[in-house]
Order: structure tokens, then sequence, then C-alpha cells
């Protein structure tokens, strides 16, 4: 069975170019969620008995150093292991840093990959291409987000859109405008709702989901009624784009028009002490709003801890003195207490309302730094090793996959890379990796990544 | 987006039995480092973290007069001067502050 978005077509013998584009182009030109669900069968995309059903992507722009997290190595010379202390977890044997003593408690939930590493360039960008999508690439080739790739796959469940990234996007990094972010060649109608507001202001509401105030509501409803009769006159000569753009409008005007959709947003209902718990910022408000997302129907929240690198605290350590002045100071005072208490309260609740079990909460960044500080007290970009971490779903936390040399400067043991993770989500998730390939530029079959999952990450 | 910390300030109540300090919640929590800020004569002797568990006992027994109040990192902006401190950015107060003699 080949499962072309939720297109399942019947092969006996793998599959055929001819049935791809047959599946393909039905997939692409017009099928709605209820056609959809209609086709749907036992096939590679089995969301119904994945234990997996939603995703959350916490992404630490700029990249905290390893060596100052979540990969210690108190025996290393000083230049070499830095400020900060270990402090033991709540798992024996596994320590991470003093200054996240919250996390510690719950290490028996999380599963850190301290082998992760990639070979292509140093910039923030390669990092986030290849956490974003599993690829690195260039503008001629733009790959899509995990989290449009799900859209594609799965659909909406709910008003609310597939795939959400808080607060808002990635912006200026340093080389250039490929974050991977984007829905690519899967189209408009794939793309994520960003947010672009902070969520943490007091005066926070999303202006996407504000009727225009000299809009009333028939003269709303006919606007909305006009735009279908255009389409349905359009539909005969349609196009994939067309489609597209249909859904698109279609997606805004169910968003615009949903109580339900404005009721997700309204962080307000949450009582103030819950807010307290998540951190009165703009990364702890928007790991509370992830958790309101993922229950009103959101499959998979991208979260950017920070859209920038540049004149302001965030990750990136280089203790340059100038635009990228991050220190330690940065790190104990504000990162790590922020991340800590944030994370921790985004599992606890989403554990104390049943979803943990069913989502995965992965938490990524582009690379490690550099095991010996720099002569200004910072580190700087390292690719060749790092540490993530994830957990909920039927991720088996406590454990430890991988490790690095004595100095953390490559993996020693089970080395990871990139497109690894996002396997082992989408396998999570209840995708066929062999089996299931999206329609790439000019339709032809693509597969979703080019890894396999971590088996070991699963209970 | 910068992140900004206007508006309400963050407060907690904090009493002492015998040398031991306890803090209840803190209200409209920035979620910055949270921290004790213990004199002792009127001079900083200790700054411990305050996030992790609601009560502090200072270990230390030379004779004085300890004050302890909570402070919260209040982030104005990343800046720093020659000495690599923050410039805008610094530690306030957010609770009431208690007082002992040894």
């Amino acid at each position: 069975m080949l499962n072309i978005g939720r297109v399942n077509v019947p092969v006996c013998h793998g599959f055929t170019r001819r049935s791809f584009l047959q599946a393909g182009s039905a997939g692409l030109a017009g099928l709605t969620l209820p056609n959809l669900m209609n086709l749907q069968s036992a096939g590679a995309v089995d969301d119904k008995s994945a234990k997996i059903r939603n995703c959350i992507t916490i992404f630490l722009v700029g990249s905290p150093g390893h060596l100052d997290t979540w990969d210690m190595k108190p025996e290393a010379p000083a230049e070499i292991r830095g400020k900060f202390s270990p402090i033991e977890t709540n798992v024996p044997g596994i320590s991470i840093c003093e200054h996240f003593p919250l996390m510690a408690r719950m290490m028996h939930k999380v599963a850190l990959i301290r082998s992760l590493h990639h070979k292509t360039g140093a910039t923030h960008e390669n990092g986030q291409r290849w956490m974003m999508t599993g690829h690195d690439f260039n503008a001629d080739s733009v790959k899509p987000h995990s989290g449009s790739v799900i859209a594609r796959l799965f659909g909406q469940k709910s008003e609310l859109p597939a795939s959400v990234v808080l607060p808002g996007p990635i912006g200026n990094t340093g080389a250039g405008p490929l974050h991977g972010q984007t829905a690519a060649y899967l189209g408009s109608a794939h793309e994520p709702f960003f947010l672009n507001t902070d969520p943490s202001l007091p005066e926070f509401h999303v202006a996407d989901l504000d009727v225009p105030k000299d809009q009333a509501g028939f003269r709303f409803d006919a606007r909305s009624k006009l735009l279908s009769q255009l389409d349905d006159a359009q539909r005969r000569s349609e196009t994939r784009s067309t489609t597209m753009h249909e859904s698109a409008y279609h997606r805004a005007f169910r968003l615009l028009t949903s109580p339900k959709a404005k009721e997700a947003f309204d962080l307000d209902r949450e009582p103030g002490n819950l807010r307290d718990r998540y951190g009165r910022n703009t990364f702890g408000q928007s790991c509370l709003l992830a958790r309101r997302m993922i229950e009103s129907g959101v499959r998979y929240v991208t979260l950017n801890h920070f859209d920038t690198v540049f004149n302001l605290t965030c990750w990136d350590m280089h203790a340059d003195g100038g635009g990228l002045d991050n220190t330690y100071l940065d790190y104990e005072r504000h990162l790590c207490p922020q991340f800590d208490l944030a994370f921790t309260a985004l599992i606890e609740d989403l554990d104390q309302r049943g979803l943990l079990q069913e989502t995965v909460v992965a938490v990524l960044s582009e690379f490690g730094r550099t095991p010996q500080l720099n002569p200004r007290g910072g580190r700087d970009h390292y690719p060749a090793a790092w540490t993530n971490f994830m957990c909920g779903g039927n991720i088996r936390g406590g454990q430890v996959i991988g490790s690095t040399d004595k100095i953390g400067s490559r993996p020693h043991t089970n080395p990871i890379e990139p497109p690894q993770i996002l396997a082992s989500i989408y396998h999570g998730m209840g995708i066929n990796l062999d089996t299931t390939m999206l329609p790439g530029p000019g339709e032809r079959p693509i597969r979703l990544v080019e890894a396999e999952p971590i088996r070991q990450l699963f209970s | 987006m910068d992140q900004k910390y206007d508006g309400t300030i963050p407060h907690a109540e904090i009493r002492l039995e015998g040398r031991r300090v306890f803090r209840g919640e803190v209200a409209h929590d920035w979620g910055l480092r949270l921290q004790w800020e213990v004199r002792r004569d009127g001079k900083v002797i200790a700054t411990p973290a305050a996030r992790a568990e609601s009560s502090y006992e200072h270990p230390d027994a030379t004779p004085g007069t300890y004050e302890i109040v909570l402070q919260m990192w209040k982030y104005v902006d990343y800046r720093k001067n020659a000495e690599r401190e923050f410039i805008n950015s610094k530690f306030i107060e957010v609770s009431n502050k208690v007082t002992y003699t040894i």
C-alpha cells in the first residue's frame, strides 16, 4: 500500500510512477478532508494506532552550548568544562547543568540524545534547515517544514490549522532567509499558521482572527459566499496552485469565523497561577499557548525560542562584546531559568491533562558550541557535536542515547544526525517512511526524509 | 521580537521560622532567575538560587544581623559594559524583607 497524502494506493511490488502520479494529482487537485477520509484505508500512514498524535518542537534558536547544559564534562580542563557545575537528576547516572533544577526532577520522562552532529556549514541556517525539514538545501530546492508535511499527510482535525508556529517565524540569523519553516513545494494550503505576536503582552490578541471592524457579519458572509462562487467557476480550469490558494482562503475563513479558534488563543482563560508557572514571558506564554493549541486540535506546534540572534539575550553565546554578546551571565540569569520553568510546566501540564502520552515534545537546536572557550569566555558554533532531547508519547524517558568524547568534540558512541530526529517523529506518528512519499517539484515522489528512526528512543 | 518585562512586577511573601526563610508562590512570575539575597550587617554575603526549593537556611552562623529578600532578574536588554556586567538589566527585589540576629 502506498500512501500519498491520505490517498492510499494499493501496490503489489512497490509503486509505479504512474500510480503515484494518479494518486498524487488526485491528492493535489482539490481533495478536501471528507474526500480524503473516504479514501482512507489501512495503509502506509496509520495514525489510528500511532502512539504519537501530536508534536511540539521547541527550537532553541542560537543553540545552547552542550558542555554548559546537557552534556557536561566536569573532569575536563577549565577552558573546556566552563563555569557551571552538574547536578544529579532523578535518574541515577544522568546529570545536567545546575541551572535546570526543575528539569532534573523529571529526567525519568526525558531521552537525551548526546551524539547529534551534522556535516554541512556552521551557520544557524544550516542547522535550522536540517532540524526543520530533515534536509539541507539551497534556494533552488527548498524543502517543506516538518509541520507542513504533517499537515499535508494528516490534514486538520479541527477548525485550527494542522501546523502552528509560535510566536513567529525565525528571522535574521545571519546567513539568509532559508530557515526551513515554509511549506515549500507542498503549497500555501500547508503553510504553518504564524502567530506573529507576543502572547505575553497584556494586549495580546491574534490579528488574523479579527474580522475587520468595517465588515458587518452579513457582509463578511456575503464575501465568503462570493469567494466560493468564484472558486467554483475557476475550478474547471483548476491547477495545483489555484487549489492551494483556495484552500488557504478557506482555512483563513474558517479561522476568522470559528469561536473555537478564538477560544484556543485566549490565554485569559487560564488561571493566573498556571500562567505564572509557565513564566510571564514570551517563551513561557508561548509554551502555554502550545498546550492550548494541541488541546484544540493542532497536530504540530513549532515554538521558536527567539526569532533572531542579534542584539538580544539568546543562546548564541559568542561573548563578542558587540551584537552577539551573550555570556554565562545570560545563561545563568535568563536563559536557563526561563527554559527550565517553561519546559517543565509544559510537560507537567500536558501530563496532567492526559496529553503527554500522545504528544511528543522535542527540544532541538542548530548545533552545539565549541568545546574550548574563546578568548572572551564565549563559545562559537559547532555542528560536530551537540545534545537535544525528546519526551512524551512512547518515547522512553530516563535514558541517554549516544555520547561524545571526553571534551565533547565528537560523537563517541551512536552518532545521530538531524534527519533521524524527524524520522523518529514521523515514525512515532504512524508514518511508514519506506512507503510514504510526497509529490515534490514536478510531482516526482520524494521520501519524507533519508534516514531511519532512532529505535532506541521508543519503549 | 525582544522580550519585555514591563508593567506588573513579580511579588512573593516571605517569612522566617528560626533561621529558615520560606517563600510563597511568586505572583506574576517573570520566570527568570529567582534568588535569595542574604546580607550580614548590610553587606551582601550570598545569593543562592531560590527556584527549586521554597525555603532556605543560610549555613553561616557568624555573629551579626542578617537580612534576607527574594530577588528576580529583570531583563531590559543584553548590553554589557567593559567589565562584562549588564548595564541596564539587573536584579530587583520581589518580596518583603526578613531579619534575624546571631
